[in-house]
């Protein structure tokens, strides 16, 4: 029998895609040395908001069978959708480049070897695990490793702050050193970030690959209802790290290496050993999610065969399209351009993929013909629209935040 | 959009009458479906329909119009996906056609009677098998569950 | 033909008055039964006078939410009708390319009658 903690392993790897991923984790760092717990609400949002989505995109994986991009390319037609799916690639792949160059600089910091030797060995082991490892290993291995990441939320106790001087600080105010335009950005960047689209074609993909049927819903709902929330505590944990050791001392954060400091002076070595071992997981697994993203959407919008359960030789596309992503991913870093900086553009694909993939998914968890008597009720229907709404708006917003505020520079 | 001052005319609608068999809107039911073969392997997504006269008339020959009874002949997939979405028109010869006859169901999608490995359609699913996936050590295998 | 030769095109009365787009084709499936399912006559015409693009389907349906999304997309399809194929004089040639405005339409007869599109 399957342990009740294996099977959350997808809503906990799908929402270490989201919150922690490479770029995630730098930007939970910087906005906690520049803004303290002044944006956690928006993580707050961001949690609720993917949860009402992948509760819905999990749910109708479960019920019709149907992942979300086979349903975005159904309801929105192929000129539409082939919108978002260009718009949701350049999403994924961006973020696929920074994992990657995620993992090769942890092994430089392990072997003092450059990470440019380490990209395509990163890449490779990457590709291995797509190749070779079963979908529930991967998730269970993966998740559980990621989980060690719990080590920041450890660190914030250890460190023995102030507590009522941090309460303080998560009435959502502009700091006086920042600009409300800086302001504004960094909040559009983390909301993005939870809801960014990758995460529910993983999810709905990843129900497929676990074999989920109307049976499952129970176990669907208790992935998104443990997954995300967790996803968003620690990304508020590593805020909050920050917000106790760096914005005091002025160090503003540009590296994955600065992580670290919060968890060095609260834990020592274990601490910063356990936190890295949960930032390389997370890397990796982040890495894993977006390269699975991008043969899932792809192969969904052409019908094309797909799926981890099936050997590679059942789905040879799919698979191609993954080494094809993965070759793009160590080309990209192979001209030396900063991976995590890379990440901050993905803001403007963000704002045409995550409206269109939000909006068919609303509307099929509505349709009788694909849901039958599993419709959504009223509250999730109240939610999903009031999100979407809110979607609009930031994707409206993000752009000309990003050019007033040179990427929150 | 072409459009008159006054907006467009309504014009008086009366009630259908009820129709003797399943009723499906090609949009709504049909096109953009995933198609499925017999063992549940995805194949392709519908992209078009070819419609021809029920005495056999094709529509290269002849103009087809309401005085002809017009069926769906087959469903089609591979270069027409392009048509819809640039405009245009592939020549007929690049057509994948899954015929009409080999549909078993239509729901949330669309059900074949026939293998994928032995359509047109998926030729280039098994070149890529053949010449690329299939080359590489373990691509015959299933994924491992320990190691 | 393929139903990308009938979506999306203007309709003219015999007159040449704009009646709309061809937003989707409505199928029957009472034609001789085919090895698993009937055959599928092409029926009618789902025509909407305001908008070429067809999305969701929600003035045909009796889908009510998710509110406001599913009444808007309602709206907007007002006046939605159906035409029966043999209501339908003529078809633009679809090897002919992008001609006039009038010969580029589908053309209904004089006597045609416009039905309720609901599903």
């Amino acid at each position: 029998m399957k342990s009740r903690l294996l099977t959350v392993a997808l809503g906990i790897l799908t929402a270490i895609g989201g919150f922690l991923d490479a770029g995630d984790l730098v930007t939970n760092a910087v906005v906690g040395s520049r803004f303290g717990l002044s944006l956690a609400w928006v993580v707050l949002v961001g949690v609720v908001g993917i949860c009402v989505f992948a509760h819905m995109s999990g749910k109708v994986a479960a019920v019709s069978g149907r992942a979300t991009f086979e349903v975005i390319r159904e309801r929105l037609g192929p000129t539409t959708a082939g919108l978002n799916l260009a718009a949701s690639l350049a999403v994924t792949v961006l973020t696929l480049v920074a994992e990657v160059g995620g993992i090769a600089l942890a092994l430089q910091l392990a072997s003092s070897v450059d990470h440019r030797l380490w990209v395509p060995v990163a890449a490779l082991a990457v590709w291995l695990v797509l190749w070779r490892v079963k979908f529930n290993l991967m998730e269970n291995v993966t998740g559980l490793l990621g989980l060690t990441l719990v080590g920041f939320a450890v660190a914030v106790f250890l460190l023995g702050p102030d507590w009522g001087d941090l309460a303080a600080q998560l009435v959502p105010q502009v700091p006086v050193q920042e600009s409300a335009a800086v302001y504004w950005y960094f909040a559009v960047a983390l909301f993005g970030a939870a809801m960014t689209p990758y995460e529910v074609f993983f999810f709905s993909s990843g129900g497929v690959e676990d074999g989920w049927t109307v049976k499952d819903l129970a176990s669907s709902r208790l992935n998104v209802m443990v997954g995300f929330p967790l996803g968003g505590l620690l990304s508020v944990s590593i805020a909050a790290c920050a917000a106790i050791v760096l914005l005091p001392a002025g160090i503003q954060v540009d590296s994955m290496s600065q992580l670290t400091l919060p968890i060095a002076e609260a834990g020592g070595t274990l601490l910063v050993a356990v936190v890295i071992v949960g930032l390389v997981a997370a890397t990796f697994g982040a890495a894993l999610e977006t390269a699975l993203s991008t043969g899932y959407t792809l192969s969904q919008y052409l019908g094309w065969s797909w799926g981890k359960f099936r050997r590679p030789a059942r789905a040879p596309r799919f698979h191609l399209a993954m080494i094809l992503a993965l070759v793009v991913a160590v080309g990209v870093l192979m001209t030396n351009v900063d991976p995590i900086a890379v990440t901050e553009y993905s803001v403007v694909f963000s704002a045409v993929a995550l409206p269109l993939t939000y909006l068919p998914i609303l509307v099929v968890a509505n349709d009788p013909e694909y849901m039958g008597e599993h419709v959504n009720g009223r509250f999730m229907n109240v939610l999903g629209t009031v999100y979407l709404f809110i979607l609009v708006v930031a994707a409206l917003a993000a752009i000309p935040l990003m050019i007033v505020t040179e990427a929150g520079g | 959009m072409r459009r008159t001052r006054t907006g467009p005319r309504d014009v008086s609608r009366e009630p259908e009458p009820r129709q003797p068999g399943r009723v499906l809107d090609a949009r709504l039911h049909l096109l953009d479906r995933q198609v499925l073969d017999v063992d549940g392997m995805p194949v392709c997504t519908l992209d078009d329909l070819e419609l021809e006269a029920v005495d056999g008339r094709s529509a290269v020959d002849e103009r087809i119009d309401g005085s002809v009874p017009v069926v769906i002949t087959d469903l089609l997939t591979g270069p027409v996906l392009g048509t819809r979405v640039f405009g245009g028109r592939p020549p007929a010869s690049r057509w994948h056609r899954l015929p009409w006859a080999h549909v078993v169901d239509i729901g949330t999608a669309v059900r074949l009677s026939v293998r994928s490995g032995d359509l047109d359609a998926t030729w280039l699913e098994r070149w890529t098998r053949d010449h690329i996936i299939g080359r590489i050590p373990g691509g015959n295998h299933d994924p491992e569950s320990s190691g | 033909m393929i139903a990308s030769d009938l979506l999306d095109v203007p309709v003219h009365d015999e007159a040449g008055a704009h009646l709309g787009w061809v937003v989707d084709l409505r199928f029957v499936l009472d034609g001789a039964p085919d090895t698993f399912l009937a055959r599928a006559r092409l029926h009618a015409l789902v025509v909407s006078p305001r908008t070429r693009t067809s999305f969701m389907g929600f003035e045909r349906s009796s889908v009510r939410h998710p509110w406001p999304v599913a009444p808007i997309l309602r709206w907007w399809h007002r006046g939605t009708f159906l035409v029966h194929w043999p209501d339908v004089a003529r078809v633009p040639d679809p090897d002919a390319g992008a001609g006039p405005e009038d010969t580029a339409a589908i053309v209904l007869r004089a006597e045609f009658t416009a039905y309720e599109p609901g599903l």
